[in-house]
């Protein structure tokens, strides 16, 4: 039961911290990013690359994927989303053709091969008689810390207030003085940075590999769904609610059922309820 | 519905270039050909959902992949006759496209995109763990019966099919109902305010791309003689269905085999030079660019340039 709690709570800390950069896009641009996940894979890659061929220290490798996140997110706003004028869909195929594009690059360079990554810090406490990880530790306690603080950034900040305004009425945001392509920009970086952060701790709680970023989309979209958009409180709750479902599957009914309640959660929310559970009356 | 002579004549001249064609290349070629002819049958299929309505489906090996099953299972642990296998494939995978039809009445746009995600990889979960004695569960299924032996069989079956879907696609959306089902991915309430219901119109579009899926899934089946999960429920095998329709040009019939046609024969000249998933890499660089560039497709420039040609040999 312990085991079952301390457990969720991890998983359900590293899946926030995943969604969150998916769910700002989604909340300010409106548009889904289908290579949200290949972030979270360049990040680990990149992580990867650093400290364990390059000899970089942990933190700075960290930074630098960081930075690389932030690099990719505005190199996709600019020469993607912005010449595509926001036609969704076109965004949506045209980032799903992007993500598949990186997968083979990154097969191109690191090999098909899957590869394990050290953890960022060693180390496991016993916590009634439950193993953690330090690692899996710091990434909830990072999640949490990023989350609270994005949380205060868009409340409090400048920016953060016109990135809710361009969320609610783009229009509006700009006939008050707000560059929507401005804020648009700056969220596309933030989600990159975010996103690739996310990856470098999913990379060291699984294992890296080519086609790993599916599964971080498909957690991504099921928080924003059933969390609803403009909502970082709901992607919180939601993703304790994906983690703890997701670990009492597997510790109680099966292993192999784990993503099936996902699924079914996500279709279920979207057609009952489709502006999510604690998102703004859309659609 | 507006036939013309030259109509008949472009179908003719392609059902004619279609049959000549074992006799002009060699063996392997036409094994990429069948590939090439089972990818458009997917991609017309996509199209009648997709780009004429314009819900856009992300999940499109759910279908085909109901479709696959049903028959592989009927055949291999039922002892069903592949004739009778066949046509209760199709009928369970046009249930199945009911599924998929509700959440669309409902929503649109991107969250629709993303529930059909979900029924895939919800579809693909269930057949690894629910009855893996009848499925295969992760391994699939292999010693499936085929239809044809050979090549040149193989290759006649899969043109026969995939002409006469494509002719038949082709016939439907010249007619009025064609019409209405692009009038609905242009302006879904002006299509209900002009006393069509826009319930109905999807349920036909919903109906017939289930029954493309559907066929062609249990063919290909009968073709491959094994099946997989990875290999079916997968987002590589969306992304080429995709590309193939938007390479050659959404709803139209002719682009969707112009583009599946175009990539298999684009991922098999770059085997040679590179042999392995790199392939990918440049496969999805041109189609990103040919995207960005022309979002209608190669259908649409061809044609840009044939009118260009038409205005200045008149001038």
């Amino acid at each position: 039961m312990l085991q079952i709690l301390i457990q969720g709570m991890l998983l359900s800390g590293l899946y926030a911290l995943i969604a969150v950069g998916f769910t700002l896009i989604f909340s300010v641009g409106r548009t889904l990013n289908l290579a949200y996940g290949a972030y979270l894979m360049l990040g680990g890659y990149l992580y990867f690359w650093a400290s364990q061929s390059l000899g970089v220290p942990k933190s700075l490798a960290v930074l630098m994927a960081m930075a690389f996140g932030v690099v990719l997110g505005i190199l996709k706003f600019r020469l993607i989303v912005k010449p595509l004028k926001g036609d969704h869909i076109a965004v949506e195929i045209s980032t799903l053709i992007l993500a598949v594009v990186l997968q083979a690059g990154v097969i191109l360079i690191f090999g098909d091969s899957s590869k394990i990554l050290l953890p960022i810090v060693g180390g496991v406490i016993y916590v009634a008689g439950a193993p953690v990880t330090y690692n899996m530790l710091i990434a909830t306690l990072a999640s949490w810390t990023i989350l609270l603080s994005l949380y205060l950034f868009i409340r409090r900040t400048d920016i953060g207030r016109a990135m809710q305004a361009v969320s609610m009425d783009t229009k509006g945001a700009a006939i008050c003085g707000i560059e929507p392509d401005r804020v648009n920009l700056i969220t596309w970086a933030l989600s990159g940075g975010l996103g690739a952060l996310g990856g470098v701790f999913f990379a060291s709680y699984t294992q890296l590999a080519p086609s790993m970023w599916v599964g971080p989309l498909i957690i991504s979209v099921a928080v924003v769904i059933v969390g609803g958009i403009g909502s970082i409180i709901g992607t919180l709750i939601v993703a304790h609610i994906v983690g703890f479902m997701e670990v009492i599957v597997v510790s109680v009914l099966a292993p192999e059922l784990r993503g099936v309640f996902t699924m079914g959660l996500i279709i279920l929310v979207l057609v009952l309820r489709p502006q999510g559970l604690f998102g703004r009356e859309e659609l | 519905m507006g036939l013309r002579w030259f109509h008949f004549a472009a179908w003719g001249l392609f059902a004619f270039g279609l049959a000549l064609l074992p006799e002009l290349v060699s063996k392997g070629t036409l094994r990429t050909l069948i590939f090439a002819n089972y990818l458009a049958i997917f991609a017309i299929s996509w199209d009648l959902l997709s780009g004429r309505t314009g819900y856009i489906s992300f999940g499109h090996p759910f279908l085909i992949g109901i479709g696959a099953y049903t028959s592989a299972i009927l055949t291999k642990r039922f002892g069903v006759e592949v004739e009778i296998a066949i046509p209760i494939a199709v009928i369970v995978t046009m249930i199945a496209g009911l599924i998929v039809l509700l959440p669309a009445l409902r929503i649109r746009g991107s969250y629709f995109a993303l529930v059909t995600l979900a029924f895939m990889e919800l579809m693909y979960q269930l057949v690894q763990v629910i009855r893996p004695d009848l499925t295969g569960g992760t391994r699939g299924m292999s010693g499936i019966q085929t239809l044809t032996r050979g090549a040149v069989n193989g290759f006649y079956l899969s043109s026969v099919l995939m002409f006469v879907i494509a002719v038949a696609a082709w016939l439907l959306l010249r007619t009025r109902i064609g019409t209405a089902l692009t009038a609905l991915g242009l302006n879904e309430s002006a299509v209900e305010g002009s006393g069509l219901s826009t319930t109905k119109l999807k349920m036909f579009a919903f109906m017939a791309s289930a029954f493309v899926a559907g066929l062609g899934g249990a063919f290909y089946v009968h073709y491959l003689g094994s099946i997989a999960p990875r290999a079916l429920f997968d987002i590589n095998f969306v992304f080429t269905i995709i590309v193939a329709v938007l390479i050659g040009g959404a709803s139209t019939i002719v682009g969707p085999i112009i583009g599946a046609f175009f990539l298999t024969f684009l991922l098999e000249y770059l085997r040679p030079f590179l042999p392995g998933a790199e392939r990918y890499f440049i496969y999805g660089g041109i189609a990103l660019l040919l995207y960005m560039y022309q979002p209608k497709g190669i259908y649409a420039m061809v044609m840009k340039a044939w009118h260009s040609l038409h205005e200045r040999a008149a001038k």
